[in-house]
């Protein structure tokens, strides 16, 4: 898998950083070491030259041992004066097979070795003639400070890889808000929310991209607003002429006795498919405005007295209610509940139940029926606008406008809630309508 | 009993087949083609309700239904074509009793007109609240003994509220009663309704102490 931009950038900033340091401390180390070794080895040597001097003098005197003894300056120092007559050593037992061969055969020399376990500097100088003067020094003091050196150069390598790494997190969070922001603002467009705009950048970088971006929104939203309004433009005008129509049907029915045979059954089709033609209109105009019009203000519905009120003016329907509240315009869900009604009446032969129950945070609204049910493939289909073909079967003497559902869909969506439509265990269908539960309590 | 209806629509058409189908429902129907043309014919003529497009030449309907609301308590149903929440209320600000829209049906209609004529059932008593009296066999209301001019569906609305004496009555009761709605749903026109009824009744109409609302229900009275 790729890694995320903000991934990469933070990895390469404490990589970056790491890398840097590391040199750094590389640098440093060696630089400090090497110095700090130099240091000791330089003040070691001096003093094995005043010590050579002074060894030289009193080489044969009968207080040497304790002069050699006088001149160790440790617990981890030894001396060591071989001479064709013998071996004197003081400090620290040190055997001289111990020390390297090269180093006491040829003097002078300085070598570091390791005595015992413990490093040491060997510094080797002829005295009169044919006899060594050896003097080991011990270096653990310098060790450690090489191994404390050493421990704050590595935690100091980490640290800054570690403050790399957050800084390139903290820097690709910010370079990369913007992004989020568009990224934020074209889920909502893609949610159906054209409003949604990015705010304003001052970075000269950014400011073209998010122009660019809200100007092609803002074209959308037109775009999107002109096609309701012609929409509703259109309903809007066939108005006038459908008052007309419908009215005159009117007339016409009441008179439908005068005029028999196939004059009457002509008048029948013309005024049956002008009322259909009127309620289409105003479907169709209900769905252009579903977009535009500004809700009131959402005020709280009590779910159970709304089923009760509707359906107390149609036909009678089992009803299994439970007390829910929920949060919306009484006028859209008035509308929902109609609509599924209306259809479960002119495809499955009416509504069998009509229930509202509570599951959790959410109230469930479901509309019942014993008909034929939807197949699985039409369940999404059936709620676009004038699918009723998908239906084919079904087209009685009472079609509706085709539009019922879809704008149960658009209203229940406004309303922050979803629908579908399932396969009721008994035969049938069931739509269910879902909304955010306010309160159980009625 | 014949009821005269004045239809003021401006699209000829439109008015004849109204008219027609209402003659069929039992009315009488004298039409008008604009506001102009209709107030004049109010000063001598008396009819039982008005129908007025607001979309109308010259004279706007709204501006009409404001000066026959000045005169009198005539009920008034506007006819609109837009059904924006704007055009609705405005229309019912301006005084109307109720409105319907195209493509409304004379059937539709018929059942408005006589919903908005029907008579309170006979005799009741005088109704006291607070500073209020409501006669209902006059049809009158003073406050504080000072007549308060409501018209028909302002009156008939209080009486309801009156009569459920302080239990609440919900917005579905109010509108099927009031306005014979079996079908509920646009609660707007209760609202603006209640709110004329509070501009009249009530000393502060943004603080009301006589009509209350029930929150999500529907309202009462101060028993």
């Amino acid at each position: 898998m790729r890694l995320t931009l903000r991934c990469r950038v933070t990895l390469s900033f404490g990589f970056g950083l790491l890398v840097v340091t590391s040199v750094l401390a590389f640098a440093t180390w060696n630089l400090a070491s090497g110095y700090m070794l130099r240091q000791r080895e330089a003040s070691a040597t001096r003093q094995a030259e005043v010590n050579v001097r002074l060894v030289e003098r009193s080489l044969a005197s009968p207080g040497f041992d304790e002069l050699l003894t006088g001149l160790t300056t440790g617990p981890d120092s030894s001396i060591l004066v071989m001479s064709p007559e013998g071996l004197v050593t003081a400090g620290r037992k040190v055997e001289p097979s111990q020390l390297p061969a090269g180093l006491v055969e040829h003097p002078p020399g300085k070598e570091r070795i390791t005595v015992d376990g413990l490093p040491m500097l060997a510094v080797a100088r002829p005295v009169a003639g044919n006899a060594v003067y050896v003097e080991l020094f011990g270096l653990q003091q310098l060790n450690r400070t090489f191994a404390f050196l050493s421990a704050v150069l590595i935690a100091g390598t980490i640290g800054s890889a570690l403050l790399g790494a957050a800084l390139g997190s903290w820097a690709s969070k910010r370079a990369l808000k913007p992004l989020t922001e568009l990224n934020c603002a074209a889920g909502r467009i893609a949610g159906g929310d054209l409003h949604a705009r990015l705010p304003d950048q001052d970075d000269p970088d950014l400011a073209a991209l998010a122009a660019k971006f809200n100007s092609t929104a803002q074209a959308l939203e037109q775009r999107a607003l002109r096609d309701a309004r012609f929409a509703s433009d259109v309903s809007h005008e066939l108005r006038s002429p459908l008052t007309t129509m419908v009215n005159a049907g009117a007339v016409l029915r009441r008179r439908r006795e005068h005029l028999p045979g196939t004059a009457g059954t002509a008048l029948e089709l013309l005024t049956s498919e002008v009322d259909r033609f009127a309620r289409m209109v105003v479907d169709l105009l209900e769905i252009s405005r579903a977009d535009q019009t500004d809700d009131p203000a959402p005020e709280e519905i009590a779910l159970d007295a709304l089923v009760r009120n509707v359906i107390a003016t149609r036909a009678p329907v089992p009803v299994a209610l439970e007390p829910a509240v929920v949060q919306g315009d009484r006028r859209r869900l008035d509308r929902v509940l109609t609509n599924l009604l209306d259809n479960a009446e002119r495809h499955a032969g009416g509504a069998v139940l009509v229930s509202v129950r509570t599951a959790g945070t959410s109230a469930r609204l479901a509309v019942e029926d014993a008909g034929p049910g939807v197949p699985e493939a039409l369940r999404e289909e059936i709620f676009e606008r004038f699918a009723r073909g998908v239906m084919a079967g079904s087209r009685g003497d009472d079609t509706g406008s085709g539009l019922g559902l879809a704008l149960v869909r658009d209203h229940v969506h406004r309303l922050g809630g979803r629908v579908w439509v399932e396969d009721r265990e008994a035969g049938g269908s069931r739509f269910v309508v879902e909304m955010v539960l306010r309160s159980s309590d009625g | 009993m014949c009821v005269r209806v004045l239809l003021v629509e401006d699209d000829e058409r439109i008015r004849q087949a109204l008219s027609l189908a209402l003659s069929d429902e039992g009315f009488t129907v004298d039409e008008a083609g604009s506001g102009e043309e209709a107030l004049p014919r109010l000063e001598t003529e008396s009819f039982d309700v008005m129908l007025v497009d607001l979309t109308l030449p010259g004279m706007d309907g709204l501006e009409v239904v404001r000066a026959l609301r000045s005169r009198g308590d005539l009920p008034i149903i506007v006819v609109t074509a837009r059904t924006d929440a704007r055009d609705v209320i405005a229309g019912l600000e301006a005084g109307a009793d109720d409105y319907v829209t195209k493509p409304l049906m004379a059937g539709v209609l018929a059942a408005r007109i006589r919903a908005l004529l029907r008579r309170r059932g006979p005799g009741r008593e005088a109704v006291r609240i607070g500073e209020l009296e409501i006669r209902p066999q006059e049809g009158l209301v003073h406050r504080a003994g000072e007549r308060v001019h409501l018209t028909r569906t302002e009156f008939r609305l209080l009486l309801e509220l009156a009569g459920a004496s302080g239990r609440i009555v919900t917005r579905e009761q109010l509108l099927q009663k009031v306005w014979g709605y079996d079908y509920f749903g646009d609660t707007r026109l209760l609202d603006v309704h209640i709110r004329r009824l509070r501009r009249k009744i009530e000393a502060n109409p943004d603080d009301p102490e006589l009509v209350l609302t029930v929150r999500g229900t529907g309202y009462r009275i101060r028993s």
